[in-house]
């Protein structure tokens, strides 16, 4: 039986180094930022760092209530959601269904 | 990064709405922190919390940023 020791990323994070990326925490938390690092913990390093705070006004849009925070490491293990800035983008399917003949 | 800042004031926020500033001393793989002369800050009601000194284990399951050189929503 062969296991995979390897730590494989099913999503390439270097694709958006030097982006603004968008990024959702287990809380309600967001954050947006220039993606500067990451590690296949998923922590990552967000400069420019804007913050926004979820109230019981908000619920799904954003407050005025942002905080400039600079440069930042985002824990992985809080991390729920990461998404482009400019919207999404289309990646190859990586679960190819085979097929019975 | 982190290990840049050791030594250093860092602005450690969780998942909750609670942040932490202090200096750190150090953390470990679990990104569990120490720190020290901390204070501890609560988002929603605008108060300052406690000021603890002395050094505190911050457990790392709960946090979400860590900001170096941050001070905290201190206005």
């Amino acid at each position: 039986d062969k296991e995979k020791k390897k730590k494989e990323s099913i999503f390439d994070l270097s694709k958006y180094i030097d982006k603004m990326i968008r990024v959702k925490f287990q809380g309600g938390r967001e954050a947006s930022g220039v993606l500067k690092g990451f590690d296949p913990l998923l922590n990552l390093v967000l400069d420019g760092t804007i913050e926004y705070m979820r109230d019981p006004d908000d619920q799904l849009k954003l407050t005025e209530d942002t905080r400039q925070l600079g440069l930042v490491v985002c824990r992985g293990t809080s991390v729920v959601l990461i998404c482009p800035q400019d919207g999404m983008e289309a990646i190859p399917n990586p679960f190819i269904q085979q097929q019975d003949g | 990064l982190v290990d840049k800042c050791i030594g250093s004031r860092i602005h450690i926020v969780m998942k909750t709405d609670k942040e932490i500033v202090g200096t750190l001393l150090g953390f470990d793989d679990f990104v569990n922190m120490v720190l020290e002369d901390v204070t501890e800050f609560e988002i929603t009601p605008e108060g300052r919390r406690i000021t603890k000194l002395d050094q505190i284990l911050l457990n790392g399951n709960n946090i979400t940023m860590l900001i170096p050189g941050g001070e905290g929503p201190e206005v």
